[in-house]
């Protein structure tokens, strides 16, 4: 049960990230990005690179991957999202769709990468170590990844809450007329706020690259995960999008760990559960009603 | 007809042109032929995504759930029922478009109680649960599908290889000719203001939700109709087949072609299935360069293929108006006011305040935008409400239409507790109103806009839309007859052919009010009706709002021009930071001590 | 001059409101403009700030530089702040984060400094320093706004309706504040619907009517007027 329980986090802590990446764009530009899983699997992508290549060990990687990411959320922004949003929010949103194709398609051509799963090496040690935690085997690899993600929630923190850039870009994000009449360039706020999300992207797809592998086409499936856990949780609070991202992650594990219960019954219940929250609580666990009520 | 359908229509023969003469090349190649086949029924689907996208303004993600729908309902019934072929193949047919129907009017009903990215998400949900649902389904072959699946059979003839060609596109065309009937009609007129403005259309009593969830219904039938053809001369149904790169292929088939129009649908289903020959080999490409292609699209050409070609044709000047009533003779106009077609029989009966406000508090987190305010109007007066800025005239005007919730308070109209009330239902019951910024239906012209002004009095069905019956083409030529004599007494004849978006500003206000005039309120809000007029202007709406009120229609106005205020009201109320602070006769409230110093302060 | 303003002309998409307005701020003065509703006060800063207003043709020179062609965000660099009439404040975002934004483009070395000199000024938001700003009152989102874009330490302070939903002695307030940035060398230009008040305060002023100066002059020449009534009553021309 406590090995469902940790397997159930590990993989949740991919959704989590995935969900405050959807989170963070749709702050700063008011649409969702439906690109965000086929960006977490290309950041693991370029995680591979750095070690294959360059020769590095997965963490130099990790870090190499996360400032790739920024730059590439830097490029999306002024190439992709910045001239269509002038045809409008629809316009904006099917941009991002048409990136998913771009990616999930194209991440395969790229040489090294291809169209399978890969595996990225350990943090520490080998994959397969354990540690006996209550009478459970519990690898070692998901307990980095737990960190990780706690790592990564604290920068965040920090940077957005406590930095005076970081509460400038939520002001831009809040209020982009009062931004730019206290002197904010919204633009570059914008910029920024995409930057991070993919940044936070490529690092999620590489933390849990070591177990769950890197590259394959798997984006969309691990973007709507994503979604359902942004939704969840509640797509308008960094706090709910990580709580949802857990939540799916675990309830996903014990369905599978259901004895006589096929393996695949697990998605569809996971969508179900999206559904079931849009109906309920659309709001989110942690949400306010007016903000998605029409 | 809206310009833009009407290119849409005239596009129509050519692509049959072009389909006719693709299929007679693709005889000798059956590889052509195929591509054209499945062009065909990616068509059937995209049609109906298309109306959704172009004309309601929701992106579906999860069209494939309904195409999955059609499909597995043919493959099932078609290989499970103990029915003779030829009747299993229609009934197939028949059980799957119902179904897929009937999920297109469940999913509009529940993801458009959402904004704009949560309908998204919405649909793209329903399309995984279906997939869900398939691969887990025993009965229907869970992740291997359901294979062997008949050709349609028809009597003694079977429908496969070459035929198939011809088949699948004469059902397309039906598709596409009974999609251009529902644009040009009642309901396409709908879709229109709704795509243009949805808040001025809910305002004038279109129920736009309700033409919303018919929208999904419609694209949703489409696509269940797609997957069932496409089930039929597949042979196979897989779960993996119908899931989310199938409704991605879909909307960028409609974003490429141009969202909005059938043409365009057309186009893009034709690119996306020709270019599909290419094979297997070349797919990872194929879809980055499509990738490619839709974001290219959306930056540089928003109206897709069809639209690009559309701006090209432009070049020639625009064709005459030709509307049916345009030749009959006009009935004599003449006097320069705004007379209703009847006196006002409807509405309040007498004795009863045509409008009632109790207590009425709009708060905004910490700000008291209107602050208990109470007050009744009665019939056949014209009331002002005037007060300096940010004093709540305009939140109070919202309230009062059913535009945002109230606080607190009551809201009566013709005695009738109307608190809570969806804009289009207190419309519905007699009252007009007008925005402060003429909200009008920019791509349509003045005529369509006050033709959309008395949309609830057209009565034709969804049905005979369809089929283009007689009555729906009557309703629409008495819609034009009513609207021309509304522009003919406002003596705005003459901008008929107009389009909204390139009308002069002081225009704008004009056919702004036609349009709600031409609804027959007994109620009218008017919002600021003179700003931005010349003085000549004002002197004609001064003159149409008292014979408005001569008619009997009670008139609240929300005005600023003082002149205008103080010579044409009976009463004027002003408001405050959100309170009452005077309410009385034009003089008596201009020399209120505590009106005076509202506007120009204290200290004189 | 501070801001030169020559023949605007000003407005939203096809409508035009200002027809041609040429007004001036000195160093130090502070300058009011007002009128009645829909004469295009609002309009004219917002014009100036190029919040959203399209210039037409004209000029606008401030210190110096052109504002036609400076976006907002290069007028606050130079010096002119505009606190408009919706306020804009961040409205997730606390009390004491929106006014420590507001320095956003100025030398931040003496920030907590100039922070409590704001509240010096403005008590009740001391005393509501970790509030959002959605929860406070409409009198109390107005101080903030103030504040903030004091902030900035602007050479211009445009300020659109400062009094409104404000109680009679926070007015007061206001605009003793106001007169005190004055004599410590802030420019101000205020768009007010309260008149004669101030008329009180205020050094120029000129009277908007219809996209056009009608009337101009001293404060004391125009609160003398008998006309400045007229335009906003509509007088007795029927």
């Amino acid at each position: 049960m406590l090995q469902l329980l940790v397997a159930g986090l590990t993989v949740g802590s991919g959704y989590a990230l995935v969900a405050l990446g959807i989170h963070i764009v749709l702050r700063a530009t008011r649409i969702i990005n439906f690109a965000q899983g086929e960006f977490t699997i290309v950041g693991g992508l370029i995680a591979l690179t750095f070690v294959q290549v360059l020769h590095v060990n997965t963490w130099i990687a990790l870090a190499g991957a996360t400032l790739v990411g920024f730059g590439l959320g830097l490029l999306f922004e002024r190439l992709v999202l910045r001239p269509a949003a002038r045809s409008g929010e629809m316009a904006l949103t099917i941009a991002t769709i048409g990136m998913v194709s771009i990616l999930l398609y194209g991440h395969a051509l790229v040489p090294g990468w291809g169209s399978l799963p890969q595996p990225l090496p350990a943090f520490s040690g080998d994959v397969s170590d354990a540690v006996a935690i209550g009478g459970a085997s519990i690898q070692i690899q998901s307990l980095w990844v737990l960190a990780l993600l706690l790592l990564a929630l604290a920068l965040l923190y920090v940077f957005f809450d406590r930095t005076y850039y970081g509460k400038a870009i939520r002001a831009a994000a809040n209020n982009p007329a009062g931004a730019r009449l206290i002197g904010i360039d919204v633009t570059n706020a914008r910029s920024v706020s995409v930057g991070l999300a993919i940044a936070l992207a490529a690092y999620g797809g590489t933390i849990i690259g070591p177990i769950t592998l890197v590259g394959g086409a798997g984006g969309v499936v691990i973007a709507i995960k994503g979604f359902v856990a942004a939704i969840v949780g509640g797509l308008e609070s960094p706090a709910g999008c990580v709580l949802g991202g857990l939540l799916v992650g675990v309830v996903e594990k014990l369905i599978q760990g259901l004895p006589g219960v096929s393996y695949g019954i697990s998605d569809p219940i996971v969508y179900a559960l999206l559904l079931l929250a849009l109906l309920i609580r659309p709001q989110g666990l942690i949400g306010a009603r007016s903000a998605v009520r029409d | 007809m809206i310009a833009r359908l009407r290119a849409d229509a005239r596009a129509l023969p050519v692509l049959a042109a072009l389909v006719v003469a693709f299929g007679i090349a693709a005889a000798w190649n059956p590889t052509f032929a195929q591509a054209g086949t499945y062009a065909a029924i990616y068509a059937i689907a995209a049609i109906g995504l298309s109306l959704l996208m172009g004309n309601v303004n929701q992106i579906s993600i999860g069209q494939a759930g309904f195409f999955g729908i059609g499909a597995y309902a043919v493959a099932y019934g078609t290989t499970s029922w103990t029915l003779p072929q030829a009747a299993a193949w229609p009934l197939a047919v028949l059980l799957g478009v119902v179904s897929a129907a009937l999920a297109g009017l469940a999913v509009g009903f529940i993801a458009l109680r959402f904004r704009g990215h949560y309908l998204a998400v919405a649909t793209l949900a329903f399309g995984l649960i279906c997939v869900g649902v398939f691969h887990e389904s025993a009965i229907l072959g869970g992740a291997i599908g359901i294979q062997d699946v008949p050709y349609p059979q028809f009597g003694a003839l079977t429908i496969s290889g070459y035929p198939a060609y011809w088949f699948a596109w004469a059902v397309a065309a039906l598709v596409a000719f009974a999609s251009i009937n529902l644009l040009r009609g009642r309901t396409g007129r709908a879709f229109e203001t709704i795509r243009n403005d949805e808040l001025a259309a809910e305002v004038l009593g279109i129920p736009t939700r309700r033409f919303k969830i018919l929208a999904f219904a419609y694209a949703g039938a489409l696509a269940g109709l797609a997957g069932a053809i496409y089930a039929s001369f597949l042979g196979i149904v897989v779960p993996d087949a119908v899931s989310v790169p199938l409704s991605i292929t879909l909307l960028l088939m409609v974003v490429l072609g141009g969202s909005g129009s059938v043409s365009g649908a057309l186009i893009g289903a034709a690119i996306l299935g020709v270019i599909d020959i290419s094979g297997h080999q070349f797919e990872n490409s194929r879809e980055v360069a499509y990738g490619v292609l839709v974001i290219v699209v959306v930056i540089a050409a928003p109206g897709g293929l069809f639209g690009l070609l559309r701006n090209l044709a432009k070049a020639r000047p625009r064709p005459p108006l030709d509307e049916p009533g345009a030749t009959r003779a006009m009935p004599a106009a003449a006097t320069r006011v705004v007379a209703r077609a009847a006196p006002v029989e409807s509405g309040a009966p007498a004795g009863v305040a045509p409008l009632a406000v109790e207590g009425v508090t709009k708060r905004f987190g910490g700000l008291v935008a209107v602050n208990r305010v109470s007050f009744a109007l009665e019939r056949g007066t014209l009331t002002s409400l005037i007060g300096p800025n940010g004093a709540g005239k305009t939140t109070l005007f919202n309230a009062i239409s059913g535009v945002g919730t109230l606080s607190d308070g009551r809201i009566a109209i013709a005695g009738t507790d109307v608190t809570g009330w969806q804009p289009h239902r207190i419309a519905a019951l007699g009252v007009g109103r007008t925005f402060q910024n003429a909200r009008l239906f920019g791509e349509m012209t003045v005529l369509e806009n006050v033709m959309a002004g008395s949309f609830r009095r057209e009565r034709t069905s969804f049905g005979a839309d369809l089929l283009a019956l007689p009555s729906a083409r009557r309703a629409s030529r008495e819609a034009i007859d009513r609207a021309r004599a509304t522009l003919a007494r406002l003596e705005l004849e003459p901008l008929a052919g107009t389009l909204a978006r390139d009308l002069a500003f002081g225009d704008r206000r004009r056919v702004e009010l036609a349009r709600a005039v031409a609804a027959d309120p007994w109620l009218l809000l008017v919002d600021e009706p003179a700003a931005g007029l010349n003085a000549n202007e004002r002197a004609t709406l001064q003159r149409d709002l008292l014979a408005l009120r001569d008619d009997g229609v009670t008139l609240l106005l929300i005005e600023h021009d003082m002149r205008l205020v103080m010579s044409i009201s009976e009463r004027v109320m002003v408001l405050k930071f959100g309170t009452m602070i005077a309410d009385g006769p034009p003089e008596h409230v201009r020399n209120d001590a505590a009106v005076v110093a509202a506007y120009l302060g204290t200290g004189a | 001059m501070l801001l030169d303003v020559r023949d605007l002309h000003a407005g939203y998409g096809a409508l035009d409101v200002l027809r041609g307005v040429s007004i001036a701020v000195d160093r130090g003065e502070m300058v009011a403009v007002l009128g009645p509703n829909g004469a295009g006060k609002s309009t004219l800063l917002r014009a100036i700030s190029h919040l959203d207003a399209n210039v037409r043709s004209g000029t606008i020179a401030f210190d110096g530089h052109d504002l036609v062609r400076a976006s907002t965000v290069d007028g606050v660099r130079f010096g002119c702040l505009h606190v408009p009439e919706g306020r804009q404040l961040f409205t997730e975002l606390s009390v004491d984060d929106n006014l420590r934004l507001g320095a956003f483009s100025v030398d931040r070395r003496t920030l907590d400094a100039d922070v409590a000199a704001i509240y010096a000024r403005f008590p009740s938001l001391a005393e509501r320093k970790a509030q959002t700003a959605f929860s406070l009152s409409g009198g109390e989102q107005q101080m903030l706004a103030i504040g903030r874009a004091l902030m900035a330490r602007p050479k211009l302070l445009m300020l659109d309706e400062p009094s409104t939903g404000l109680a009679p002695q926070i007015v007061e307030q206001i605009f003793a504040l106001l007169a005190d940035l004055k004599r410590n060398g802030t420019a101000l230009l205020i768009v007010e619907q309260n008149a004669y008040l101030t008329l009180q305060h205020a050094d120029r002023a000129y009277v908007l009517e219809g996209g056009v100066i009608a009337l101009g002059g001293t404060a004391a020449e125009l609160t003398a007027d008998p006309r400045v009534r007229d335009i906003y009553l509509g007088g007795s021309v029927t």
